[in-house]
């Protein structure tokens, strides 16, 4: 990114905006292009996601051309760590939930989720892993009777 | 009278013991949150909700709500005691509160906080038990083309209220709408937008999009920076206000509450902008507004009192005509989906017992949010020393196991996943999600409607104009956004709030 663009003024959350608003109308329109759009009298499937996802796209490029005109506005601080972190804890517990079970995948979870915060110590990790997943046991599988292994099946 | 008939139906629905239970922990969850910076009650509501599927219906919609307006109190305690909002609602009571409190007087601003609230909460519940039926037997004559027009005019008056660009609010609330299109289309059998896979043949479950927008979003959000830590000061005081403090507050107690009261019934109005809106009278009615800033109690008083009453009052529009107009409303309206409630008029009439039961739980939980909160405030502050890293382990757990539980399968969770990463972008991008939620729950409403009025009137869009409450709130609507493009009202309305960022 060069000097020039910072100092010619560019509302970067609102590219962004526009970027993201343009591509999922337009995924929305893949997405549906095979239902049928209908008439007004007689609606057709297609016709309100359509019309929507093509107004999402048309807002999106509106936001995105005004964007590049308005005053300066730097994205704030972009850390992904924690977030990659996180998806990473969820998506194993994901997978794991049906087949491994509540203790694996809530250890996994918790374990890997705790990594998150740069600030987390490793003793903590353990208890908190320990109590959360005896507690969470009690609570959600006993407690409330949700329908999860405990144990890998 | 009738009115008193029901009104005992309601509060022997309230205070059977489970759900007087469950309007304690409701009320003690929220006060929690409230002093937990954070973790505010929209994420926490998104992440109980799954829970809730397992509660009696009222027991659920009482502890909800509970939490809600619990969470306005709690917010206050931290706000006063140590300049830290613990909730968005309070950061106008943080500019008085604090300074009161660094004079020695935060035991006053905290009792007149509690009672201003109190009161608050009293008249805002006799408010939506008056409002009520009303506004519901109204709303039982509307036909497929009014509630085309309600939904319009509810979703776009939430934007325009709502912080942040209306446009992209606009945007938000369209992407909600085509989220809730997708599955299995009820009138032809259709799959729509499902990318192929069976799993999304039932659509998307609320609660995936609530937790990944709201709960994971936040936790990564949260966790990007630093924590903020605010310093406590030391003595909180003596907790009674003097006859002076009194004085200067009662009048401001009364007319935040009726602000309140009245902006948490329009669309993305509810509790932040209540309190803003309270402060903002307070400085201009008052005779010294060179205090303010400087620890007026009036300050304290009138924003506390009508955040409570706002946050109450969003239940009118949800409860009588089936309309969220905020997030957390959204959230209501999908805990009654859970439970097969269909929002709206017909509630009070074949389900008097929900409604007015919940009601009465709202008076009875301010009752209890008085001695939880003075009392206890001790306890709350100690709270605060709880690192966020112990925390939010436990957040993440509820959101997993919670989104999980809805129809026990992996393939939910792994859709919050999605959820959460467009949640980020959507916070770097200031694009407002709360939006997004209230056209996902509205669009099989508006679009079952449209197309039934379409059908009915042969393609003639013109229905909507015919008829006169339709026209009535598409001007309504068509005025609001015309008002926008008023230079001055822009300018008012972007000064209002940047204001309320600072």
């Amino acid at each position: 990114m060069s000097m020039k663009s910072a100092s010619k003024g560019r509302d970067f959350p609102d590219i962004l905006a526009g970027c993201v608003m343009i591509f999922l109308g337009a995924l929305g329109l893949w997405a549906g292009r095979d239902l049928s759009f209908g008439t007004p009298a007689m609606m057709g499937p297609g016709f309100l996601p359509r019309s929507l996802c093509v107004i999402i796209a048309l807002i999106g490029a509106v936001v995105l051309i005004k964007a590049l005109t308005k005053p300066h506005e730097a994205l704030d601080a972009i850390n992904p760590k924690p977030l990659i972190i996180l998806v990473v804890g969820i998506a194993g517990f994901a997978f794991a939930a049906e087949s491994l079970g509540f203790v694996v995948a809530t250890i996994w979870l918790l374990v890997v989720g705790s990594l998150a915060d740069p600030e987390s110590r490793w003793r903590e990790i353990f208890i908190s892993t320990a109590v959360l997943t005896t507690l969470g046991a009690l609570l959600f599988i006993y407690g409330l009777g949700v329908q999860m292994p405990i144990w890998p099946l | 009278m009738a009115f008193l008939d029901v009104l005992m139906l309601g509060f022997s629905e309230a205070l059977t013991p489970t759900n007087l239970m469950f309007c304690f922990i409701g009320a003690l969850l929220g006060t929690l949150i409230g002093v937990l910076p954070g973790i505010g009650p929209t994420a926490t509501v998104a992440i109980l909700l799954p829970v809730t599927f397992f509660l009696p219906p009222l027991g659920a919609l009482i502890m909800l709500a509970g939490i809600f307006y619990g969470a306005q109190y709690g917010g206050s305690t931290t706000a006063i005691l140590v300049n830290l909002p613990g909730e968005a609602s309070a950061v106008v009571t943080a500019i008085d509160g604090y300074q009161m409190a660094r004079k020695g007087r935060a035991g006053a601003a905290l009792a007149i906080a509690a009672l201003g609230s109190f009161f608050a909460g009293t008249v805002s519940t006799i408010a939506l038990a008056v409002a009520g039926p009303t506004l519901s037997s109204f709303a039982l004559s509307f036909g497929p083309a009014e509630y085309v027009a309600l939904c319009i005019f509810g979703l776009l008056a939430a934007t325009i209220l709502a912080h942040g660009s209306v446009v992209k609010a606009i945007g938000m609330v369209c992407l909600g709408l085509v989220l809730g299109m997708v599955g299995i289309d009820v009138n032809s059998g259709s799959a729509r937008m499902t990318f192929g896979s069976t799993d999304l043949y039932d659509g998307i479950e609320f609660v995936v999009i609530a937790v990944g927008l709201f709960g994971i979003a936040e936790i990564a959000t949260n966790l990007e920076s630093k924590e903020v830590r605010g310093v406590l000061q030391s003595k909180i005081g003596r907790l009674w206000p003097t006859r002076e403090e009194f004085k200067e507050s009662w009048g401001a107690v009364l007319r935040g509450t009726g602000v309140g009261t009245i902006l948490g019934v329009l669309p993305g109005g509810g509790a932040t902008l209540s309190a803003f809106s309270a402060y903002s009278v307070e400085k201009r009615m008052s005779k010294t507004p060179e205090k303010f800033g400087h620890g007026a109690i009036a300050g304290v008083a009138g924003p506390e009192a009508a955040n409570n009453a706002g946050a109450q009052s969003s239940f009118i529009p949800l409860l009588t005509l089936g309309i969220p107009s905020n997030s957390i409303m959204a959230m209501m309206l999908g805990a009654m989906t859970i439970h097969g409630i269909t929002p709206g008029p017909s509630v009070i009439q074949n389900q008097p017992g929900l409604f007015w039961g919940l009601v009465a739980s709202m008076w009875i939980g301010n009752a209890m949010l008085l001695v939880i909160n003075l009392p206890l405030i001790g306890l709350w502050v100690k709270l605060l020393q709880i690192p966020y890293r112990i925390m939010y382990p436990a957040i993440l757990l509820f959101c997993c196991v919670g989104v999980y539980s809805v129809s026990n399968r992996g393939f939910d969770v792994a859709l919050v996943i999605l959820f959460g990463v467009l949640g980020y972008v959507l916070r770097k991008a200031k694009c407002e999600p709360g939006p997004l939620l209230l056209g996902f729950v509205l669009g099989p409403l508006l679009e079952t409607n449209l197309r039934r009025a379409m059908l009915l009137s042969q393609g003639d869009w013109l229905v909507f104009f015919e008829r006169p409450i339709s026209a009535g709130l598409l001007a309504l609507t068509a005025l609001m956004l015309l008002t926008l493009i008023l230079p001055t009202i822009r300018k008012n309305r972007k000064a209002a709030f940047e204001a309320s960022e600072d």
